[in-house]
């Protein structure tokens, strides 16, 4: 067979065994060429042969046959040989290729990831979003320090297999875990959400929740993705601009700007009434059971009065601690006071304590349409005063003139501080007088300002927080004063007494003060009688004691008689107590019992004094029944006046004549 | 999972057969591992004259670009193209015109990273990773690859792919997308399985298939007619696979090719 021929042959044989992207007549030319070098190098044809493609599982089978007719048995052993060799050969080189391409696909994937990763773990720590992963079981796989950060911890590997929903406030961990699953079972593609986290200081926390699935290669979801918004701060924000500036944040009601200005519109239309409530000894229900309670009893006060001015159509506030305003228009004062004092009488249990509510209440009915609020508010709050002083569950109405007295006297406790502070409250002394010899026994030191009594300035100062402060300064002037006059008199020179404020009595400072001013005025401790308010006493406080530990003498201020306080005469060191009475006229009938108690104080080696006791008619009469001393026989007199009737005066004094 | 080669690097998982590597083993490539010849083995049980419709199809693959480079195209855009294996476009068409371009779009990772391979010193084709089932993608990739400019005409090739185009995909969408892409005077060279040819063997193949990455749906003559929508079907129309436009004359069986071919013009 000519080989052109046995070339064609060969090609229609081949490209039914294998694909050889050629044309006909190109793999045909190749075949021919291939049949010339086949006898000298059959290895080199059977190369050409793979290159061509001429590789499918029946492609030496083809060639063979086709061949056999013309070429020998051992060229054409060689030919297969060498064939499967190339095909070999062939195989590695493509499996190398391949392996290349998965290395690099590999590589290309793993780059991938890697920047992916290292994108989400820049998100991830970066991220002003609190993110936490989850397993199904609700503990945390990764959490960032955003999210530490909002629930109060270090970092976000404390939150670390703990359950994220353990986060949340109670209330909305089963609404939660219900959202959770559903996303988790696909029925929810993510939900989003407004929740409280509760810090780890108990603190609760206003979020944003985005929750989401997270899947694995093979789309199986795996985890939830939850991202967490702190929102607490625009939440105050929010309440500043709409709520706190206008409502009270404990109960809820409006605030005292918010009622005033709803007052302001108001007034110059309507027949307004205005009541100031202030609840009674409510001090007392928050130092007893504790603020949070106190709280509580607020927000329920509160309620109760939203409802009865719900029900009155009027305007309620919540306008100080324990103080409540509201504003009714065309109203019936006494009714809308039953009303109030009904809906607080209702018994309130406060953490397993019944409580019995009551208010003071301050009225302004209808007052002149020209009046400002602000001036309206002065005026009820006024009423409530008054009411305040007439006892509990008081109210009082308005009036301009008793208004105008008390105005007087707060002006006047106004003033004090500066009083104090430019010398015009001075220390004044008033002689004790011993009933027995009539002899002077000392001074006593008192406060004198204007024509106000010392009592009336005391209390003035505790109404403006100075009585402590006045109470030292008065100590440590007495006693500078006391020292310069035994420095100039010697033994004639009074012995000081003082008598404390129930403040500084029970001052824990109150030794050390006087210690002080003992050290820095050089007066003798034995010069010195400190007179305590009994009431300290009663309550406990160890004063009395330890001055008397201290080498100085004290007294009791403030002697009733009373069981109590005999008792505490058995008990604590003193050396007098100090009363004020009425004085036992012959004919009192109560003039027995005062021997009988004086004598019962005598016996536990106590003397007696009586203060204001300002004629010598009253002095006898103390001294029938076996008192021992007097304050009040001689008006108080200036350090001054003192000095000089001592430098004058032989002894003894005019008091004693 | 998968039995181990030695030669595969770890993390690769050669376990889950692909169909382009399924392809590339029928047609006697050796870029194919244990699993893709297990399923190789089941498909030739199911249609026992697989071997030669790939062989077929990659001729018809090669006669199609020829007849588009005659043509004037210059340009060439292969959807789905797969592992590069014997008688690839940019060989047959460069081998023509070595200025002629070749974009290669397939997803698969191990496909992607082997033509580049192949294509590393080749300054006029490239691969892109892209779907093709989302021509948007797929079309702003081509256009920024820099080869293909979409004012002249271009030869989109989707041949041996589309029976890999579920019905929910939208298969006749995606067709109008790429039409809609490319200027009057571009062709398209169309092929896919179809139950017209030995239905019962295209059942086997779709049930051999079915649990694979790769699912197969054959479509009907009709429905192919119906995907060309908007071309201009060049003759002898669609066909089986030899029967289109062969070199000389056909000596294969068309009732066994399993698969019909189509060249269609956009007019």
């Amino acid at each position: 067979m000519e080989l052109p021929e046995l070339a064609a042959r060969w090609m229609h044989a081949l490209t039914s065994t294998a694909y050889i992207p050629l044309s006909h007549a190109e793999i045909e030319q190749a075949l021919l060429d291939s049949l010339v070098e086949l006898p000298e190098s059959p290895e080199s044809v059977a190369d050409r042969l793979v290159s061509l493609h001429a590789t499918g599982p029946d492609s030496l089978r083809a060639t063979i046959e086709v061949l056999s007719s013309t070429f020998e048995l051992p060229l054409l052993a060689r030919l297969s040989s060498a064939y499967a060799q190339a095909m070999r050969m062939d195989a590695f080189d493509q499996q190398e290729q391949i392996k290349v391409a998965i290395v690099r696909a590999k590589q290309r994937v793993e780059r991938t990831l890697k920047v992916s990763q290292a994108r989400f773990q820049e998100v991830f720590a970066s991220s002003a979003l609190g993110i936490a992963i989850t397993g199904f079981d609700g503990k945390c796989v990764e959490a960032n320090d955003t999210l530490a950060e909002i629930v109060g911890l270090e970092s976000g590997t404390e939150l670390v297999e703990r359950e994220l929903i353990d986060f949340f406030h109670p209330e909305d961990a089963a609404a939660l875990a219900a959202s959770y699953r559903q996303v988790r079972e696909g029925r929810l593609d993510r939900f989003r959400d407004q929740r409280k986290l509760i810090r780890a200081d108990g603190e609760p926390v206003w979020v944003h929740l985005a929750v989401s699935l997270l899947r694995d290669a093979d789309g199986e979801p795996t985890h939830h993705v939850t991202m967490v918004e702190d929102i607490s701060e625009l939440h105050l924000l929010q309440r500043s601009l709409d709520h706190q500036l206008l409502h009270d944040s404990l109960t809820g009601l409006s605030n005292r700007g918010h009622f005033v200005a709803q007052v302001e519109r108001r007034v110059t239309s309507d027949p307004v009434t205005l009541y100031h409530l202030g609840l009674d000894a409510f001090s007392v229900v928050n130092n007893g059971i504790g603020h949070e309670s106190g709280d509580k009893l607020l927000k329920i006060v509160a309620s109760r009065l939203g409802k009865l001015a719900a029900e009155k159509k009027a305007v309620l506030a919540r306008i100080g601690g324990d103080e409540f305003a509201m504003m009714t228009i065309d109203d019936n004062v006494t009714t809308t006071v039953e009303e109030i004092q009904d809906a607080l009488a209702e018994p309130t249990f406060v953490d397993d304590h019944g409580i019995a509510l009551s208010a003071s209440i301050g009225v302004v009915d209808r007052p002149p349409a020209f009046a400002t609020a602000n001036e309206l508010m002065r005026c009820a709050n006024a009423a409530l005063r008054q009411a305040k002083a007439r006892g509990k569950r008081q109210w009082a109405l308005h009036d301009p003139h008793d208004d105008a007295r008390r105005r007087g006297r707060y002006a006047l406790a106004a003033s004090m501080p500066g009083a104090w502070e430019h010398g015009e409250i001075e220390v004044v002394y008033a002689p004790v007088h011993d009933l027995d010899t009539r002899e002077v026994l000392g001074a006593v030191a008192r406060l004198h300002w204007d024509d106000l009594s010392h009592n009336d300035t005391m209390a003035l100062a505790d109404s403006t927080g100075l009585s402590l402060p006045i109470g030292r300064w008065l100590l440590r002037e007495a006693c500078a004063q006391a020292a310069r006059w035994v420095e100039e008199f010697g033994d004639r020179a009074p012995t000081l007494h003082i008598a404390l404020g129930a403040l500084q009595s029970r001052d824990e400072d109150l030794v050390a003060d006087v210690k002080r001013a003992l050290d820095e005025t050089g007066l003798p401790a034995e010069r010195l009688r400190i007179a305590l308010d009994i009431s300290s006493v009663l309550a406990g406080d160890d004063n009395a004691v330890v001055l008397h530990d201290s080498g100085i003498v004290t007294a009791l201020d403030g002697f009733h008689g009373g069981y109590d306080e005999l008792t505490v005469l058995t008990e604590v060191p003193v050396r007098a107590v100090i009363t004020r009475a009425e004085a036992p006229r012959p004919d009192s009938p109560l003039r027995q019992a005062m021997r009988d108690l004086i004598a019962t104080v005598h016996s536990f080696g106590v003397r007696f004094g009586v203060d204001e006791v300002h004629t010598l008619e009253d002095a006898e009469h103390w001294r029938a029944v076996g008192a021992d001393a007097v304050i009040g026989l001689l008006p108080a007199l200036s350090a001054a006046d003192v000095t000089e009737l001592l430098a004058t005066a032989a002894s003894p004094p005019p008091a004693a004549s | 999972m998968s039995e181990r080669v030695s030669w595969v690097p770890e993390g690769v998982d050669t376990g889950k057969p692909s169909a382009a590597r399924l392809y590339d083993y029928l047609l006697g490539g050796g870029h194919n591992f244990a699993a893709d010849r297990a399923l190789a083995e089941k498909f030739l049980q199911a249609q026992p004259n697989a071997r030669t419709i790939a062989r077929l199809n990659r001729a018809f693959l090669r006669r199609a670009v020829l007849f588009m480079m005659e043509s004037g195209i210059r340009q060439f855009l292969d959807l789905g193209s797969g592992i590069p294996t014997v008688g690839n476009v940019h060989e047959i068409a460069q081998k023509a015109d070595p200025d002629a371009h070749v974009v290669y779009v397939d997803f698969e990772e191990v496909a992607v990273a082997h033509s580049q391979l192949i294509l590393e010193n080749d300054p006029h084709a490239t691969i892109i990773q892209e779907d093709l089932t989302k021509p948007a993608a797929v079309l702003k990739a081509a256009g920024e690859s820099g080869l293909i400019d979409f004012t002249r005409p271009v030869g989109v090739l989707t041949v041996g792919v589309f029976h890999f185009v579920p019905p929910e995909a939208d298969p006749a969408a995606i067709v109008a997308a790429y039409r809609d892409a490319v200027p009057q005077g571009s062709y398209l060279a169309f092929s896919q399985f179809t139950q017209d040819l030995q239905p019962e063997e295209m059942a086997g193949v779709v049930e051999v298939m079915k649990k694979s990455q790769n699912p197969m749906f054959p479509r009907t003559k009709t429905e192919i007619e119906g995907l060309l929508a908007g071309f201009d079907v060049v003759e002898p129309g669609i066909v089986p696979l030899p029967l289109w436009r062969p070199e000389g004359t056909n000596t294969d069986d068309p009732d066994k090719a399993g698969i019909y071919a189509v060249v269609g013009r956009k007019g």
